[in-house]
Formats: structure tokens, sequence, C-alpha cells
């Protein structure tokens, strides 16, 4: 226990923080320790994976986890502090929080990392169990848990209200174990703000959460600047307590994760110049091949070598030691790259080689205090990266043109020869998007053989709108069959909004939340092997509205107002003056007045 | 015969008539003279970007240097291709997008139109935007042959190098779709309808997509390796819709500020910005929203309140591919700037110069009076006294221009009663006129359909079959009429007839005007001899000039002058118009052949009857 504060002073000391805090938190260290009896667990996980089309996917994974008891004493060690204290005070017994910007792209990239289950929807998602007695009282904490999450990660979290909030059926079930609570009392709340751009005031709040704070360890890689240039990228939360089935003892984990997908040429191209200038002649690389090919012709040619790229390339740094905190005894590896075998890894001197992990990754461990690098030099041929075949591809767009009625086409095609697959889909609408639910069709392509075999929604949950209050939710039970596309469609219509209820850029449109598709878990393949659980987002919509012209009502009041100024002037100059004659006006006689004056003056000196 | 008004009152109703005739004509001269002053500096205005986040020109352009190695290659790769069939293109150019690491989609569609089968394969790819979501797209087309068949080289070779060139910015906030279409008018329609989803049967669908199209570029650079003078900006849509003024200013600031680069509207190659320039300017510019036509690839995508503008290279000057790219990268920057769809500036003007215009409160009024006119006259007809049937027993309807005292000392000893009653009087039977103008309008369905359905080889010949049966059917239906309708009614039938014919031509013109005011406009001025062409028995010679009139302003002497106007034969013409109205969904013939040819029969029937009232001498009715 000293060595390990011991340590952590020798962390501290290289980051600028004063002596006084330095005390303070060594003694807070200490105090948590002797309080607990068994310390929290701190892991921290960098995997690389080079993507087809020159993508890198960098995928980190934050765990820590403690004892139950301990959290709900308010006795936080690794936990964070702020974060702990807003779930206690709502009640929340299991927080799964997205950032989300840009989309994945399974038909390049394959399957989602960690199947999807730590990507949101584009914007911010954030479903959560909240315990409480009855539906408003939940209703009460969710708002409360809403906005005090929206203060801690500068997120317009808040605005996730009624309309926006839904209790999905069919789609989530808790990951976390709950031997003590009656899941009665349990309420499951899922919100969506698919407009929220993800940004750097998200990242740092963040990075705040971890124990290393970004100043050492992988996360020191996590610099808002690369992050928010890649093509992809994802930040997520989880919270839940994990039993034991063995002593029964629950800790509490939490999970936090990013992954990101950078494109490596331009990254690597950003490095060199911010503006892609056009190459120099001699640069670039032409088909000689052709029979035009000259100084004045190039057929550009591509992808003929695995581009060359390193931690400090991509990142603009490299790793900084290790966190302290995340030293285990065995080690356990912190950069993992899962490149293919013939893919040249050449790690700096100071990385340990953690010994070969059973999938092939090349794994290494961080030393303290140490920089860690890793480069992979260009190649030629190319490699073809390690791809995992999505469960479903699923695509999502609208149809139809015009300011009154629209249609959602939304396409799920499995990949898979033999097996059918069973999915739930997952739409929360915006009120003012009515979908008619009879016109929810789905096509099977190619058609069953026995047109009777077609019953491809084998379950439906539908909560209509309710104007101004809460938004239409509806999932589907689907079932895929192997090789086929369904076609889900249906039509909606578009309510007119107040005046007043169009955001700034009405013209934009309004953003509606990807639709949510998730593979139940405990599915048997055909095989035997389990199906893992499974999520996979669409893309978001922009849905556009009819729209006033907003500049009308301020020409009508500048025009009123400018006839109510005029005739209220006249009026009032017509009131108030009095008219008169020419002849009855009474001719002002200053030469009698100053006389007079005089007058009195001579009078008053005679006196 | 009934004095059924009292001498003042009929008299004063005389002078409301005159009053009505001379407010109608005042109304169409005023409408005409409003629109000849439009190229005044006074009526018009400099054009300006009202959208503040386009900031046209505000970016530097790299495009260039090596870049321009490449698109020579692509160029060469398009000649190497330049009469293979669209599948062979499709397939070749999806290659080449696949190897800039693009999503490809390709198309096939195929259309049937006038007896011909239209077909082709688009190919198109997605530049997915990083870190965007898919909820906005921009588009950069390249039809690989233009509007005039030719192969649209610079075009194609352009886009292609475009699509790598673009992959390497990372500041896209939208999406762009890279769009190579098989032709100029059938390919971009089918990609954009399916695009939506409301695609025909023999179009399919398109496997890659992207979210809501904000603005599409079309690239038309045909010929070999030459050099152009300037770029000449196409704007007009489907049914004459129009995209936003602030793309077009956008276009032309880029080109003319940041490229040094001259721009032409409607096939001005020399504008000198005079009176007489900007006049022909804007009718050219007429002339093709009235037509409703496509005149690029842009038009198609219009119709979806998507902007579209064509940027044509035109003439033999110094600029090469490099100025066009930049122009084009350019122009992408400031779509890529816009926060909300184009709505900020003007969807309804008529441009006279690059940079001047006017807006829709400054033109509309002289379509509109024109319609008012048309419709005044219809009022003035119903008001008129001759539209009245007397009684039976030979009563003659009254004219205005009798001598009321000798028709007051004639009828002297009839019913004093009905004098007093104003509105009283000979009730307007209405069965008969009514039942030819709504005959007249439910008939314009037979033109329509047939010339919609025949083939192109026999459309000539129906078409001159169809001028004769249009020249002899009024002439056949007045005969009837006359022959069969008692004396006494057949004035006030013809009359009421061509009230109630010029009453809907007025208030369809005015409705249309907000619409398509170039198509009202032009309709509204050839159906101005139907305000003065009525029923002359008395006079043979006025209904000999009126026919002739009639005849030179009939919807087929338009299309003559149509054909003539683009040097096409008059079965070209009506070719384009089935192909329009099959492919575009072009709603010029449906006015033509619905709404003008039948008040023109109309308008033919109340003349041609003077001739057989003479003729029978059924004159007195």
């Amino acid at each position: 226990m000293i060595s390990f504060s011991h340590r952590s002073r020798q962390w501290l000391s290289r980051s600028p923080l004063s002596l006084f805090s330095r005390l303070l938190t060594t003694i807070t260290l200490l105090l948590c320790f002797t309080g607990s009896t068994t310390a929290d667990t701190y892991d921290e996980n960098l995997l690389l994976q080079p993507l087809s089309g020159q993508f890198l996917l960098a995928s980190f994974n934050f765990q820590s986890l403690g004892p139950i008891q301990t959290f709900n004493k308010q006795l936080f060690e690794l936990f964070p502090r702020s974060l702990g204290q807003i779930l206690q005070y709502t009640h929340t017994r299991e927080l799964h929080l997205r950032f989300a910007l840009g989309r994945w792209d399974s038909e390049l990239w394959g399957a989602q990392p960690g199947d999807g289950q730590n990507a949101g929807g584009t914007g911010v998602e954030l479903w959560a169990w909240v315990e409480a007695d009855d539906d408003a009282e939940a209703e009460a904490r969710w708002t409360s848990l809403n906005n005090a999450l929206s203060g801690l990660f500068c997120a317009s979290l808040n605005f996730i209200d009624s309309t926006r909030t839904i209790r999905p059926v069919m789609s989530f079930s808790p990951t976390g174990d709950y031997p003590s609570t009656n899941s009665s009392r349990l309420f499951l709340l899922h919100g969506t703000l698919p407009k929220e751009p993800v940004c750097t005031e998200n990242l740092t709040p963040f990075l705040k959460l971890l124990p290393c704070k970004g100043k050492s360890g992988i996360s020191t890689l996590l610099d808002g600047h690369k992050l928010f240039d890649a093509s992809f990228q994802s930040m997520s939360i989880d919270v839940r307590p994990i039993c034991s089935p063995i002593n029964g003892q629950c800790d509490i984990e939490i999970q936090q994760n990013i992954d990101m997908v950078l494109d490596i040429s331009r990254s690597l191209q950003r490095k060199d110049s911010p503006v892609p200038r056009p190459r120099d002649q001699h640069e670039l690389v032409c088909d000689t091949t052709k029979e035009y090919a000259s100084n004045e012709y190039c057929y550009p040619l591509d992808n003929s070598f695995d581009l060359p790229w390193s931690l400090s390339d991509l990142f603009g740094r490299s790793i900084a030691g290790s966190c302290p905190f995340a030293v285990r005894h065995p080690p356990t590896p912190h950069v993992c790259i899962a490149a293919p075998k013939d893919r040249l890894v050449q790690p700096t001197e100071a990385a340990t080689e953690a010994p070969s992990s059973p999938n092939g990754n090349r794994c290494y461990i961080l030393q303290e205090n140490q920089q860690f690098d890793v480069s992979l030099p260009k190649q030629e041929p190319p490699t073809i990266p390690l791809r995992k075949e999505p469960l479903l591809y699923a695509e999502r767009s609208f149809t139809g043109h015009g300011q009154e009625h629209g249609g959602v086409k939304t396409v799920l095609r499995n990949p898979s020869a033999i097996d059918f697959i069973e999915v739930v889909y997952l739409e929360s609408l915006p009120w003012f998007m009515k979908p008619y639910l009879h016109t929810l069709k789905a096509e099977l392509l190619p058609p069953p053989r026995d047109p009777g075999d077609d019953h491809v929604i084998s379950d439906l949950y539908y909560r209509p709108a309710l104007d101004r209050k809460r938004g239409t939710q509806l999932e589907a039970k689907v079932i895929v069959p192997p090789n086929s596309v369904v076609i889900l469609t249906y039509d909606f219509e578009k309510a007119v909004l107040r005046y007043t209820e169009y955001p700034p850029d009405a013209n934009r449109g309004f953003d509606v939340a990807s639709a949510i598709i998730t593979v139940p878990p405990h599915r048997r393949r055909s095989d035997g092997k389990h199906v893992p659980a499974t999520s996979i987002r669409t893309t978001s919509l922009l849905l556009s509205l009819p729209t006033p012209d907003f500049s009308m009502p301020y020409n009508v009041i500048i025009f009123t107002s400018t006839i109510m100024a005029l005739a209220f002037g006249s009026i009032f100059n017509l009131l108030v003056r009095r008219f008169v004659a020419v002849d009855e006006v009474q001719r002002v006689d200053f030469k009698g007045k100053i006389a007079g004056l005089l007058g009195k003056l001579k009078k008053t000196k005679a006196e | 015969m009934a004095l059924r008004v009292p001498v003042n009152l009929r008299k004063n109703l005389s002078v409301v008539l005159y009053g009505f005739q001379a407010l109608s004509i005042g109304a169409v001269i005023v409408g005409i003279a409003s629109l000849l002053l439009l190229p005044l500096d006074e009526y018009s205005r400099r054009t300006y970007i009202s959208e503040n986040a386009l900031l046209p020109g505000q970016v530097h352009a790299y495009f260039g240097g090596s870049e321009q190695n490449i698109v020579r290659a692509f160029r060469r790769e398009v000649d190497l291709l330049g009469n293979s069939t669209s599948d062979v293109v499709a397939e070749r150019m999806a290659e080449i997008f696949r190897s800039a690491g693009l999503k490809v989609g390709k198309q096939k569609y195929e259309y049937k139109a006038a007896g011909g089968e239209y077909t082709g394969e688009n190919v198109y790819a997605v530049l997915h935007a990083p870190r965007g979501d898919a909820t906005e797209a921009i588009v950069l087309c390249a039809p690989w042959k233009n509007i005039d068949h030719l192969l649209n080289e610079g075009g194609v070779a352009l886009t292609l190098a475009l699509s790598r060139y673009f992959k390497r910015w990372s500041l896209w906030s939208k999406d762009i779709i890279f769009l190579i279409s098989s032709d100029a008018r059938a390919g971009p329609q089918a990609w954009v309808d399916a695009y939506h989803d409301l695609h025909g049967p023999n179009i399919q669908s398109l496997s890659v997509k992207s979210g809501a199209i904000q603005g599409v570029v079309v690239v038309d650079y045909p010929g070999a390796y030459h050099r152009f003078e300037s770029l000449h900006i196409l704007y007009d849509g489907i049914n004459g819709q129009l995209p936003n003024l602030d793309l077009i200013n956008t276009a032309v600031q880029i080109s003319r500020d940041q490229m040094g680069l001259r721009t032409d509207l409607q096939e001005m190659w020399d504008h000198a910005d005079t009176y007489r320039h900007r006049l022909k300017t804007m009718l050219r510019g007429m002339v093709n929203q009235a037509l409703g036509h496509s005149t690029g690839p842009h038009s198609s995508f219009i119709p979806y309140h998507i902007d579209a503008i064509t940027l044509a290279t035109h003439g033999d000057g110094w600029h090469d591919e490099g100025s066009l790219g930049r122009t084009v990268e350019s122009v992408f920057r400031s779509l890529n700037n816009l926060l909300e769809h184009f709505h900020q500036s003007f969807f309804f003007y008529l441009l006279m110069a690059p940079n001047r215009f006017v807006s829709i409160g400054t033109y509309l009024p002289s379509a509109m009076l024109i319609a008012v006119g048309l419709t005044l006259t219809a009022i003035r007809l119903w008001l008129d006294p001759r539209s009245r049937t007397k009684a039976e027993g030979g009563e003659a309807v009254e004219q205005p221009d009798e001598k009321p005292t000798s028709k007051a000392t004639k009828e002297g000893g009839e019913n004093k009663a009905v004098e007093t009653v104003i509105d009283g009087g000979p009730k307007r039977e209405l069965f008969l006129p009514l039942s030819v103008v709504i005959g007249a309008h439910f008939c314009g369905v037979i033109p329509f359909a047939v010339f919609n359905i025949i083939d192109y080889k026999s459309m000539s010949n129906v078409f001159y079959l169809f001028i004769a049966t249009s020249f002899i059917l009024p002439t056949v239906l007045s005969v009837f009429i006359t022959l069969t309708a008692s004396e006494h009614r057949l004035l006030p039938t013809f009359h009421l007839s061509r009230c109630f014919s010029l009453l809907f031509l007025g208030m369809f013109l005015s409705t249309l005007a907000t619409v398509n005011f170039s198509l009202s406009f032009l309709i509204g001025i050839f159906s101005l001899p139907l305000m003065f062409a009525r029923t002359t028995p008395t006079s043979v010679p006025l209904a000999f000039i009126n026919t002739v009139l009639l005849q030179l302003t009939s919807p087929f002497a338009a299309l003559f002058i149509v054909a003539n106007y683009w040097g096409l034969g008059i079965e070209d013409v009506l070719k384009e118009a089935s192909f329009g109205w099959w492919v575009w969904g072009m709603w010029t013939p449906v006015v033509v052949w619905s709404v003008w040819w039948p008040a023109w029969v109309v308008g033919r029937v109340s003349v041609d009857a003077s001739f057989v009232m003479a003729l029978t001498g059924k004159t007195s009715g």
C-alpha cells in the first residue's frame, strides 16, 4: 500500500501540481486505502487495428472496478467522485452514455469494435436504469440525472425532456447484476440528442474522470485536435454493478471507451501541411504502363503499399509512460496492435513485449516514465487488414419529397449464408414526424419461395406520439433470413410547428435520431456458437419541415409600427394643437413689453 | 322589343361596359409596357449575396499544378471510351472512383417516350464527409454526353480528378456525390428520382445513398484539349422553376472576381449591359422558363427543391481545366459553408445580366395585368345585355350601341313593370355556352393524350392532321350550334361561351403567373386576340380579319415559332414535349392543350359563327 502511494507521489511530482494539492491527494488516497479492505483495480488498454482503405482504428479502453460497499458509503477511490455522487443522488443503478461523431463504414471496416456495444448514434445518447417507486419518481430522477450530467460533460443533455425520452421494451436489457433489487423498481429510460456536436469540451471532462487524467498512460494520446479529425469517433461511459456468482460480492464497474478511426493518409498529410495542396509532380505515383504516360499525363495509382505511420505521426505525440494505477502484477498489456502477421511492427526500445495473445495481437507493456512509440513502416505489397464480417448491414434513408409527407426506408442485409438473424429495430421519432403505422411494410428480397412465408416482423411495440409531450417509439422484432435483404418502409406526415418552436436554423432541417438495431444476447448460431449481443446504429436523418418566412412577421411589425407611429403622431398633434385664425393671433408687442419692463425697473429704483 | 332597363341606367351600363373595355385594354398595355421597363436601372437591381454563410471567393482555391496532369490522363481515358456502350463506360468510371477509395453505385435506367427508348447507366461515387454523419450532401455532376450530345471529355475528367482531390481535404461538412450521368436529359432525372425513391419500374434503385442534397453543380466541358473563354451558367429548371439566386450569384462572383472568368447567361455571348442586351437576356430566359423544358442536367434536380446550376464552357480563350477546377472547388467550398438549405435569396426572379435581376414583386404585375385584362373582358361580357336571351317571340336582345330613344318608342307598349327591375330582365341561358366551354376543355385531353402516345415518326403527320381538324372543328361546331339552336339564342350563346372561356383563361393565367410567370405571360400575349374576336354576323370582313388573327396566334402557330426559334422540325418539338411529359413530368403540354387550346377553340367558334349566321341568314339573333 505504501509503495503504491509512493509511486503515485512519484507520478504526481512530474505534474505541475502545487505541493499542497499533492499532499492532499496523497492523504486522501491513504485514507481511502485504510478505509477499505480491497483496493479498486484499474486497467487501460489501447488497441490499434489497421482497417482497409488506409484507415486505423484506435480503441481506448479504461476500466476500473471497486467494491460497491465503499461506493455506497461515498468512499471513492478510483471511481470518479463527481460521477459517483450524481449516480447516488439520482438512484441510477446502471448508466450508459455515448458521444459519437461521424459514421462507422461497415462495408469497408467490417464489424464495429466491441460488437457495437460501445458505440452510440450521432450526437449524444444516454440510457440508464433508475431505481424508483413509481414512474413519476423515475421520471423526476431521470431529469435530475440529465441535468447533472449535462453540467458534468458540458453537453446539452438537459434538453433530453419527455419528448426525447423513450422506454424501450425489447431493445435493451440490463448488463449489470441486481441480486438484491426488485426488477420492478428499475426503470429503463433512454434519450438521444442527434444534433449535439461532440467536441473538445466533452473530451476534457471525459479525461478528467480517468485516474491519470490524460497526464500519463495511453490517455496522453487523446488530443482534441486529433480525436475530432477522425473519420469516426465515439466516446462511451458505462457504469454497472457486477456480482460474483460464487461469493455474492458485488463490485461497481466503470468502463470508458474511445473508439476512433483515423484516415492515415490525411493525418500524415496534415503533419506536413494543413492544406492539401497539389503534390509536386515527382511525388505523384503514376501508371507508367499507359501508352500516353509522360511528364504531362499521370494516371494515378493507389494503394500500392501500406502507408508508414507511427503513433507520434498520427497523434502528434507518443505515450508518456504508463499510468501508475494500471501497473499490475502479473503485468497486463497496455498497447496491442491487431495487424496482419506479415506487417512489420517496430516499437521503441523501452517497450516490453507481452507474451503473444491467443488472437495473434502484438501487445506491449508500458514502462513508467518512459516514452513509448510504435511505428509501422511502409510495406509493399500492401497487407490485407483483418476484417470481421458484421452480423448485419443497416442503412436508413428518407424517401419522397415535399413539405407534407415523407417516407422512411430501412434496408437490413444479412450477409451470412446460413444463419437467420433476429434483431430488434428501434426508432425514436420526434413528435412532429408522425408515422402511419398501417403503412409499415417489410419486404423480403429475394422474395420467399412460399408466398405465405414472409412473416418478417414477428413482434411489434408501438407507442404513438403526443403532440409536444412525447415522441413516437417503434420497436419491431425482425427476422432476416440468410443472404437476404429486408426493406422496412413506412410513411409519415410532417407536422407544422408553432412559430416559436423552430430552432434558429430552421431551414437546416430537424435531426432524427439514428435507429438502433440490437441483436439480443444468448442467441445461438447454426454451428452452436453464441452470437454476441450486438448493436448497430444507422446514420441520423435530416427532416425538413415546412418553414415560414421568419422575416415576414418582423416586416409586418415594422409596417404596423410605422403606421401606428404616423397615425398616433398626427392624431396627437391634432388633439393637442390649438387652431386659431391668423388674425386671432395676439401680436407680441416687443416694444411695449420692453417699455413696461423698463418702467417697472424705474419704479423699483424709485422705491 | 322589351326595354328592360330604364334609359338612364342603360346609359350608365354602357358607360360601365366601355369603362371595362378601356380598363382591360389599359391593363394589357400597362402589363406589356411594365415588362419592357424592367431592364432599366430603375426597375432592376444588382445581384447580391443574401446568405452570409456562403462567403464566395473568400478561400484560396488550390486545384492545379500536378492535378492537371491527372486531369489530362483522365481525359485520355474518357477519350478512349468515347464510343463504348454505357455499361462499359459505367464499369470503367466505377473502377476509377473505387481506386480513389469512394463508395460507388451504378444505376441502369430505361425510359420510353414518343416511340423511342432512352437507356443508359449512371455511375456515381459518394465521398463521405470526414466526421460527417450522412445527413447532407452536395453533388458534382458531369454528363457523359452533354445536352448537345457531345462527349463531355473535360467535364468527366475534371470530376474524376476532383473526386481524388476533394478526398484529401478534411474540411467537408457534407458528403460529396460525384455523378456521371449517361446523358444530360434522362440520366440525371432517373438518378434524382431514384435518390428520393420516386422512380418508375424500369429504373434501378440506388444502392448507395447519402443525406439530403443541398446543391448541385454540373460541369459541361466538351471537346478535346481546348481552352475556353467564358463560363455559360444555365439555371432553368423543369416547369420553369429556378434555383435559389444565391447559388447563381456565388458562381458568378467566384468566376468573375476570383478567377477572372467571364460568365454568360442565356447564350448572350456579347453582353454589353445595354438595354437591348438586358431585354434580350430576359426574354430568352422567359422563353426557356415558359417552355419548362430541361436546359441541362441541373434542370431535373430543381423540382426536388435542390438548387442546381450547370457551368458550361464556351468559346476559345486562355482558361483551361485548372481555372474550371478552381471555380468548382471554390463553389464547393462555399456550398460546404452552408448551414441551412438555400433559402435566403430569391426563388422567383428574372435575370437580365449576370449581375442584374428583377424579383417577383417587380415583374409579377405585368403577367397579372394581362390575366386581369382577360378577366375584365369576361366580366364585361357577362354584364353586357347581349348575354341575355330575350323571351320567345322574336324579341331582339338590345345592343348597347342602338339608339335608346328609337327602342323606347318601339317598345313603349310593353310591360313597364319589368323595366323597373334593375337586375332583372331576360335570363341568361347558361346551359349551351357552358357545355361548349366545358366540352372544349375536355377535348383538350385528346391532343394531349395523342401527342404523348404516338410514335415520333408519325408525329408530324398526326400534327398536320390535327391542325386540319382544329381548323375545321370550330367551324363544324358553330354550324352545328347555328343550325340546331333557335335564332334568338345564337348570339347570347356565343357571347356567353366567350365570356366563360375568357373568365377561365384569365383566372388560370393569374394563378399560373405565381408559379410560372413566363408561361402565363406568353400565353396571355398570344391570347390577346381572344379579347376582341367576337361574333359579327353583320360584318363578314371583320369576322375574316378575326379568323386570320386567331389563326396567327393559335397554339400551332406558337409551336411553329418555337420550332423555328430552335431551328428544329415540328416533330422534334412535339417529341421534346412528349419526352418532357414522360421523363421530366413537364406540365407545359397540359397547359397548352387543356387550357390554351380550348380557349382558342371557343374563340374560333364564336368568330366562325359570324360566317355561318351570315350564310344561313340567322343574323337577327
